[in-house]
């Protein structure tokens, strides 16, 4: 062994003593190497994030427990007749409070003054009670109702009736599933349904125009303030029935029936085509049936398969239909004219206010003015129920979507999505303040409301990353970090059994040291 | 409202093949939210979106100029296709209307036209003038021609169904009862058309067109070439349409004296080559049916027909085996002892790109391109618009053109491909409209100009292949990547962290190992 070698091997063997092999070096480099991991986290973690905006969370949870309410003024007016008003004011309160008590849900979001009216003239927007002698039955003017004295005990039960946002209690309850949904806009479908027009007698034309401007104008112009209209209408020569209607006897001849279920899957819609495609605005379908020559006389059937005189039915926040028998001699082609619509017009008249959700009137009061049948009274009312549905509705959906984002965290909540839902709580805001200055505004608001909250629930962008699963996103990222992270683990775990280890030697140093002595001896 | 539908289908034949044209018509007045024989359904798209004038046709199969002749509907092309007229200016942009009234067709038939993007529309005006006369507007605003064609569309049941709703009897009464699926999708050619145009003091006039060509040598047990209603469609007609103003069947009678035929049952009227079936007078059931008696197979015949079916013939085609570089290449062929003179009209996606300055017209090996005039080229913006080429053609009498031009086939980005990429890319049929006014052998039989304008000629569709990359390429290359990235962090990681030390063994005291411990 030459004296070069064994200087060598010294200097190797003492290798910590090297600059590049020294433990604080190492560790050094190693700890960097984490420093760098770890500062990169926050950057991969911000790239590769989607983006979650911050709901109003806390506000959407308070518009749970605020109420609507508007509030009325009902001006009593006896001074027409020898009663005293204000026992009368107290006798309609207490039962009005019973009315309320009995059916919450209806008639809860109004807050009643009952007043005596101190003038003539009626404020403009109260409601006017007078009591008077030398009429027969309740008569209702503008937002003013006269009242005979002989019905004075029926007031609270007209009051409650004529003002309720919903007609539940007034014996109408089965109607109120009937209500369309509230729109801004409808489109309105009149359409005649010849069954089989080759099949013998067929409606090849109607005056539907003049009879809708003769029935319906005044309506939709009265309700023109909740809803814009599109009217449209068609006849179609081929509508075949998807089921077979039961044959009964019924006063020695056969008519076709249909019955009870029947008439829930009487729309054929895949053979029909009722309605274009061109917009989103729901549509009311109104139609007029005329059965084929094998199907007439089609008639209604009662629970006991036996013929009703109804010709005429209501499918929930759909539409209506009329069924039309033609007579046995009508000429085989048919043009039907306003005077023999009229039946027809009106049974659609009755089926679209019952759609819209006005509110009937109490079968004793008469109007003054038949040729203006929708009274203020109806109209008031009216918007009251849709502003409470409108208000719910929006107030469920904003409640879904913070429930939503809650619960699947892939999901993207864009500055748009936050923004519809913001405005939509500033528009609910605006609808409590407005409920007792002015209901159109607050029915506007609560439609804007309802609108945006719906707008925010069904935004495209939310569901962007449901289709990039974590699964993907891992499939990417293993290649690169498994390997990268293996090294880096190891050296750690290492690096720390090796300061433990050399922990455990500072403990026993004279072991240590006299076996580095020896060694240094023996070279 | 004034309607007046008719139902007017005509048989021809030839040789062998029987063309089935069923057109039923109907006009609209002003009245535009009451329908009573116009579809509701169409008529609401073309109000919403303003058009005055539309033509849709969706087509199966090609079409046999040489062995068919000249179709009663001119619109022959495969696949889809859809051109407009719409005025320009007004709320909403021209763009939009035909984005929206593309959706809504699309919705309305079950067909794709929803996929006529920006890249596939352009605006051959000379090629689709309009058929009716299109409304006056005010006068900064003018009209638009919008055209695309989908050529990879099929065309099938859900197509028909759609379509047969709209006509005022569907499918149980009238002539269109006639329309089985069965028996139309086995046809050798079959095609739906919608036509609506306007006409001053008419209205919005609508006809709904079926074309198809029938084999009846094909499906006959026999061989025999006898059809009837009921051979051929599997139907007759049972009752008329109660709200048709006239209902026909129109048979064209064999023009060739070679055997007798007979035709049941006795026709309305015969006048000249047609035989005439008023059905709105038929009490009972009508099947047509025309026997050769006599005849015990058909033979079909070898030679060619001594005159040609059609003035002139095209044949094209996109040459060369490379996925960077090709030749479109046509063939037209004149037939006529006249002079011809046609425009061509090509409509190129931007992934096929002309070299103009190669366009050579030949004629007998021999470069003439002064039969070539009148060319306008709207180059195409990658990624976004077509090229249109359109130029008249001077076709000699009785003489082969070849025209060429090189094309340089793109290089699409990974995300622009389609599903079945391999597959190719369609490309839309080449359009030829004669400019000559043509002899009366191949006029349309109707008065007046026809439902879809000027009488075209369309070629097949063409496949081109372009470069289609792996479509596993991204996760190779991440792997590849990360592999790579892993393996240069390894070394180098470990080549500054481990530590290396000098082992003396004792038996070899000369060599030294370098181990790390």
């Amino acid at each position: 062994m030459d004296h070069g070698a064994v200087e060598n091997d010294v200097r190797f063997q003492k290798s910590s003593r090297l600059s590049f092999e020294q433990t604080k070096l190492r560790r050094t480099i190693l700890a960097s190497y984490w420093t760098v991991v770890l500062l990169a986290l926050p950057l991969w973690w911000y790239t590769t994030s989607i983006e979650r905006l911050s709901l109003p969370v806390s506000r959407v949870n308070s518009q749970r427990d605020k109420e609507l309410r508007f509030p009325l003024r009902v001006e009593l007016d006896t001074s027409a007749v020898a009663l005293d008003t204000a026992v009368l004011v107290k006798d309609v309160e207490t039962a009005l409070d019973a009315v309320t008590r009995r059916a919450p849900e209806s008639f809860g979001n109004l807050d009643l003054h009952i007043t005596v009216a101190q003038k003539d003239v009626l404020s403009p927007d109260a409601y006017g009670v007078s009591v008077i002698q030398g009429i027969e039955e309740p008569l209702i003017q503008g937002r003013s109702l006269s009242v005979p004295i002989q019905e004075v005990s029926h007031i609270p039960q007209l009051l409650s009736s004529l003002l309720s946002p919903y007609s539940s209690h007034t014996g109408f309850g089965g109607l109120e599933h009937l209500v369309a949904k509230y729109a801004p806009r409808y489109r309105l479908a009149f359409t005649v349904l010849n069954e089989d027009a080759a099949g013998g007698q067929a409606v090849v034309g109607w005056d539907v125009q003049s009879s809708i401007s003769r029935h319906l104008s005044f309506f939709l112009d009265r309700i023109s303030v909740l809803h814009n209209f599109t009217i449209e209408s068609q006849l179609r020569f081929h509508a075949p029935l998807a089921f077979e209607p039961k044959i009964v006897g019924s006063d020695g001849e056969e008519v076709h029936g249909l019955t009870q279920d029947d008439l829930k899957i009487f729309v054929n819609s895949a053979e029909w085509t009722l309605s274009s495609s061109v917009s989103n605005d729901p549509v009311l379908h109104f139609i007029l049936f005329i059965p084929s020559a094998s199907h007439a006389p089609l008639r209604i059937l009662d629970a006991d398969d036996k013929p009703t005189s109804s010709d005429a039915f209501i499918l929930p926040q759909w539409g209506g239909i009329v069924l039309m028998n033609l007579p046995q001699n009508a000429p085989s082609r048919i043009h039907l004219s306003t005077p023999e619509l009229d039946h027809t017009f009106s049974l659609f008249r009755a089926q679209l206010l019952t759609l819209l959700g006005v509110p009937n009137l109490p079968a004793i009061v008469a109007l003054t003015d038949p040729s203006s049948p929708l009274t203020d009274w109806q109209l008031d009312a009216l918007h009251r129920r849709r502003t409470i549905e409108n208000t719910i509705s929006s107030k469920e959906t904003l409640e879904s979507i913070v429930q939503l984002v809650d619960e699947i965290p892939n999901m993207p909540v864009g500055p748009d999505v936050r923004d519809d839902i913001q405005d939509a709580l500033t528009a609910l805001d605006k609808v409590y303040a407005s409920a007792s200055s002015s209901p159109m505004l607050a029915l506007q608001y609560s439609s804007q409301a309802s609108t945006l909250a719906s707008r925010a629930f069904f935004n495209p962008g939310m569901l962007a990353l449901l289709y990039f699963p974590a699964e993907h996103k891992y499939a990417v990222y293993t290649p690169l970090f498994a390997p990268v992270a293996v090294p880096l683990l190891v050296t750690l775990f290492r690096e720390w059994k090796k300061a433990r280890a050399g922990a455990d030697e500072d403990k026993d140093e004279n072991t240590v040291g006299e076996r580095s002595t020896r060694t240094d001896q023996k070279d | 409202m004034a309607n007046s539908p008719r139902d007017s289908p005509s048989l021809r034949c030839w040789k062998e093949h029987y063309l089935v044209n069923l057109v039923a018509w109907m006009t609209m007045m002003n009245a535009p939210q009451h329908y009573t024989l116009f579809p509701l359904a169409l008529g609401q798209i073309l109000r919403e979106h303003a058009v005055p004038e539309l033509h849709l046709t969706l087509n199966a199969g090609k079409w046999d100029y040489e062995r068919w002749g000249y179709p009663d509907e001119t619109g022959v092309g495969s696949g889809a296709e859809l051109w407009a007229w719409m005025g320009d200016g007004g709320s909403s942009s021209i763009k939009e209307r035909w984005k929206g009234m593309q959706n809504a067709l699309a919705g309305l038939f079950c067909a794709s036209m929803n996929g006529m993007n920006s890249q596939l529309t352009t605006s051959p005006t000379r090629a689709f003038p309009p058929a009716g006369d299109l409304p006056l507007l005010p006068t900064p605003h003018t009209y638009r021609l919008l055209h695309a064609t989908l050529a990879a569309e099929h065309v099938c049941t859900e197509n028909l169904t759609p379509f047969l709703k709209l006509l005022p009897c569907p499918a149980r009464a009238g002539i269109a009862s006639l329309l089985m699926p069965h028996k139309i999708f086995d046809a050798d050619w079959h095609g739906l058309g919608v036509h609506v145009r306007w006409r001053s003091g008419v209205g919005v006039e609508l006809a709904l067109a079926v074309q198809v060509v029938f084999d009846p040598v094909r499906v006959s047990v026999e061989q025999k070439r006898d059809w009837s209603l009921r051979s051929v469609f599997d139907r007759t007609v049972l009752h008329p349409c109660p709200v048709a103003n006239s209902s026909r069947i129109r048979v064209k009678l064999p023009s060739d004296s070679g055997s007798a035929y007979s035709i049941t049952p006795e026709p309305s009227e015969v006048h000249g080559d047609f035989a005439t079936y008023d059905v709105s007078a038929v009490s009972d059931e009508l099947d047509v049916a025309l026997r050769w008696p006599e005849e015990t197979a058909f033979l079909y015949t070898t030679a060619t027909p001594s005159s040609a079916l059609s003035d002139f013939s095209v044949q094209r085609a996109l040459k060369g085996a490379s996925q960077t570089h090709g030749q479109l290449s046509l063939v037209i062929r004149n037939n006529c002892p006249d002079e011809i003179r046609v425009l061509y009209l090509e409509t190129m996606p931007w992934h096929v790109e002309f070299y103009l300055h190669t366009l050579r017209v030949e004629r007998d090996g021999q470069p003439q391109d002064y039969l070539s005039s009148n060319l306008t080229y709207t180059p195409p913006i990658p990624h976004s618009h077509p090229a249109l080429l359109q130029t008249v053609l001077t076709l000699p009498p009785l003489s082969t053109l070849r025209l060429s031009v090189d094309a340089h086939k793109s290089f699409l980005r990974y995300t622009e491909h389609p599903p079945d990429a391999q597959r190719g890319w369609n490309l839309p049929p080449a359009v030829f409209v004669s400019l000559s006014p043509t002899n009366s052998s191949v006029t349309s039989g109707r008065e007046g100009k026809g439902w879809d304008g000027a009488r075209r000629v369309y070629t097949s569709v063409m496949l081109v292949d372009l470069a289609t990359p792996d479509f596993s390429m991204p996760y190779n290359v991440i792997i590849m990547s990360c592999t790579l990235i892993a393996l240069i962090f390894g070394s180098v990681f470990n080549l500054l962290t481990r530590k290396f030390v000098v082992v003396k063994l004792p038996m070899h005291e000369e060599r030294t190992h370098v181990v790390d411990r």
